[in-house]
């Protein structure tokens, strides 16, 4: 503005011949020239991770300013807080006023402390900025470059670089505890998995020898062994029949993305897929995951926190996108588990024709399938982008399709924003 | 069989179009609510600039509520209203009606007091807005402060140098450039300094809302205020030289022949504007040749090896 203003005045003073006017045309640009002279001493430089891309700076930029980072936490899960401490380095033997930003991704919050700031970083100095993000949605997320700004006094020029340091973190998907929301298989599991439970229970498998407790039923006791014991009376125990083959399956097709960044589908079926992924492993059942959208990324049954870790990551990383129809994906997963095994389908149930099929094809095979369906149009409804004529006509289409599906056998719950996630389940399975 | 693209799903299953449950209610819905346009919470907030703010490089004015002043800026205000009241002296001084469009206009009309009327309230009007907008930090009213000042001074003047105050009789030309640096410099640094108000108050705010945190803040404003008090007297400096060019170029001369010297000393072109312009030139050529060695970088070299 200001060079404007003085090319302006100087050609318009040379035209009316008017001193007054080249003058002030001068003064300014000699101001605008002295700042900018000033402002060239900016002396910045990259450092950290990517220091090889300093090779392409020359002479005195290869010095100056660097920049470290410290990120308490690689892995958070949503609502989480990350601690970051940034230490700024002066390496030059003259003061600096710079102003630091250390970028963050958009749809985090600063918490506590700045990641913007202005300071006066004397000769040979480092100082830490330290601040704490809050990450309220799921994903992976990248915190950096760090921006360095050096300005003249005035504010007329700056020179800018930006530290190509970058520090990656993954936000999980918040679990409910859902202790409660039972599901179980129906019929005994053939597939024992991965981890061989050695619980006592009710079941085929032999497990143990154990002394008589009045109550046992006498079918139980093992009549060699009590000879053996010398008087004592043995009864057997038998593994505990309990650990099933859960699947889950998540709808990420772009169409689950519907509705409010931070209330939509895909937010609400990750939730309650790390939240059931997170009991049924604690009870030591082995749990696959399949997401479906563009593609279908599925995770093997597996059992242990190793898998819950391999689930989270996934569900973290997957992305609204694509149209695959669910009966693609059941078709693709029946032939590789057993059949009988709980199927959890997590999907708003829309744009998808193939779903009533894809149940169908299922429940033939006596899959139990439950399906929880976030509701996209309560949450269209809810951000007013919907009117209620076709809020109505919309929730009577999905009222008559989950109608539909139920008629199948399969549990299905509506699933409206503000219900828990044991509501939910208890809801689908219907006691 | 060909394979058909895009949404329909009969590809996958030998030909049948697979069609259970009602197949598009976002469509249904976006008929009954007579409106399928996208919704406008879902279109990300874009800020084109206008074509002014391309040309300037930014807003105009930006419209940022600022906190109550803190003492930098209530320091920064009075700077600001005392050279706004010099620059208001000198200019009233300095500058004449003669030669501006309301000149030319009041003559034509017959009424020639209406041209002083004009210039003066133009002033008088420049500096009212200039002291309101400083201390309600409000731009727009510097804004147009800035224009008045600098609309009073266009005028066609006839490489004159013209004072409206006749009184004073200034012969000497080198007092005159003085007086016309005086003018610049109380101009240009009423402009900084009443952007250094906006600058600092936006700094203020954006430090107790806590969107930014300063380390050292008073090192900064000392270096500010140093550099306040140095950049106008060089800027002053290099304006002098080239406004004396008339005199300079024939002192330089003048080592070598004393003739060429003399005559140049009396050319009315070298005296005039477009000799200002010729010392602009080889001012800023030295300056560009500065920037081309890379001057500034070379002396941040040095200063550091001195330092070390």
């Amino acid at each position: 503005m200001f060079a404007s203003l003085a090319i302006g005045l100087y050609l318009l003073g040379l035209v009316l011949r008017n001193q007054q006017l080249v003058t002030v045309a001068v003064v300014l640009l000699s101001f605008l020239t002295y700042a900018a002279f000033r402002t060239s001493h900016a002396d910045v430089a990259s450092s950290g991770r990517r220091l090889e891309e300093n090779k392409s700076d020359e002479g005195i930029q290869l010095g100056g300013i660097s920049a470290l980072r410290k990120v308490s936490s690689s892995r958070v899960f949503e609502d989480g807080e990350i601690d970051v401490v940034l230490r700024i380095q002066n390496r030059t033997p003259l003061p600096k006023i710079i102003e630091v930003r250390d970028r963050v991704p958009e749809v985090m919050r600063i918490k506590k402390g700045a990641n913007y700031v202005l300071m006066e970083l004397g000769g040979r100095r480092e100082t830490e900025i330290s601040y704490t993000i809050e990450a309220p949605l799921r994903g992976f997320y990248t915190i950096g470059p760090v921006c360095v700004r050096v300005q003249d006094t005035f504010g007329l020029f700056h020179n800018e670089r930006e530290i190509q340091l970058y520090d990656d973190f993954l936000v999980f998907p918040k679990m409910e505890d859902i202790k409660d929301a039972m599901i179980k298989s129906k019929v005994p599991k053939i597939f024992t998995g991965a981890v061989n439970i050695r619980n006592p229970g009710e079941g085929s498998n032999f497990y143990n020898l154990r002394e008589y407790i009045p109550g046992d039923p006498m079918k139980k006791v093992n009549w060699n062994a009590t000879a053996r014991s010398g008087g004592k009376m043995m009864v057997n125990e038998y593994e505990r029949d309990a650990v099933s083959d859960i699947i889950l399956i998540v709808d990420s097709r772009a169409i689950s993305e519907t509705g409010p960044v931070s209330r939509n589908s895909l937010v609400y079926s990750t939730r309650a897929a790390a939240s059931l992924a997170q009991h049924f492993l604690s009870r030591r059942d082995s749990v696959g995951l399949v997401t479906y959208g563009d593609e279908i990324i599925s995770v093997d049954r597996d059992t242990g926190k190793k898998q819950l870790y391999v689930i989270l990551t996934k569900l973290a990383g997957a992305v609204a996108k694509g149209n695959t129809p669910l009966r693609i994906v059941t078709n693709r997963l029946m032939p590789h588990i057993n059949r009988g095994s709980p199927i959890i389908i997590m999907s708003p149930l829309e744009d998808d024709p193939t779903i009533i099929d894809a149940v169908r094809d299922l429940r033939a095979r006596n899959f139990m399938v439950t399906i929880l369906s976030p509701s996209s149009i309560e949450f269209e409804f809810d951000a007013r982008r919907l009117d209620s004529v076709g809020y109505e006509l919309l929730k009577t289409e999905r009222d008559i399709l989950m109608s539909e599906i139920r008629g199948l056998g399969a549990n299905v719950m509506d699933w409206e924003p503000d219900m828990m996630l044991v509501t939910a389940l208890a809801g689908a399975r219907g006691y | 069989m060909v394979e058909k693209e895009g949404k329909d799903t009969s590809h996958l299953y030998d030909g049948k179009s697979v069609r259970s449950s009602a197949p598009s209610r976002k469509k249904a819905a976006g008929r009954v609510t007579q409106s399928i346009s996208i919704p406008k919470d879902a279109i990300p907030e874009t800020n084109v600039p206008t074509w002014v703010e391309s040309f300037f490089g930014g807003p105009l004015v930006p419209s940022v509520r600022f906190l109550s002043p803190n003492k930098t800026v209530v320091r920064l205000q009075t700077a600001s209203i005392t050279v706004l009241l010099l620059l208001g002296l000198v200019t009233f001084v300095i500058t004449p009606a003669s030669g501006t469009a309301w000149f030319w206009l009041a003559n034509l009309l017959g009424v020639p007091f209406f041209s002083g009327l004009i210039h003066y309230l133009l002033l008088i009007g420049g500096l009212v807005t200039g002291a309101y907008g400083i201390l309600q930090r409000d731009q727009r009213m510097i804004l147009i402060s800035q224009v008045a000042i600098i609309l009073v001074t266009i005028r066609f003047a006839g490489s004159k140098v013209e004072f409206a105050m006749d009184s004073l009789d200034i012969s000497s030309e080198f007092i005159q450039k003085l007086m016309l640096i005086f003018y610049a410099t109380f101009l240009v640094m009423y402009i900084e300094l009443s952007s250094g108000v906006i600058r600092f108050s936006m700094l203020d705010t954006s430090i107790r809302t806590r969107e930014v945190y300063v380390m050292g803040q008073e090192n900064i404003v000392q270096r500010y205020n140093r550099s306040l008090a140095t950049t106008p007297i060089i800027a002053a400096f290099v304006a002098l030289v080239t406004l004396l060019i008339n005199v300079i170029i024939p002192a330089l001369i003048g080592i070598f022949d004393e003739v060429s010297s003399n005559r140049l000393s009396e050319s009315v072109e070298l005296t005039s504007v477009y000799g200002v312009a010729l010392g602009t030139a080889m001012v800023f050529g030295i300056i560009a040749i500065s920037f081309t060695i890379n001057l500034p970088a070379r002396i941040q070299k040095f200063q550091e090896r001195r330092a070390n």
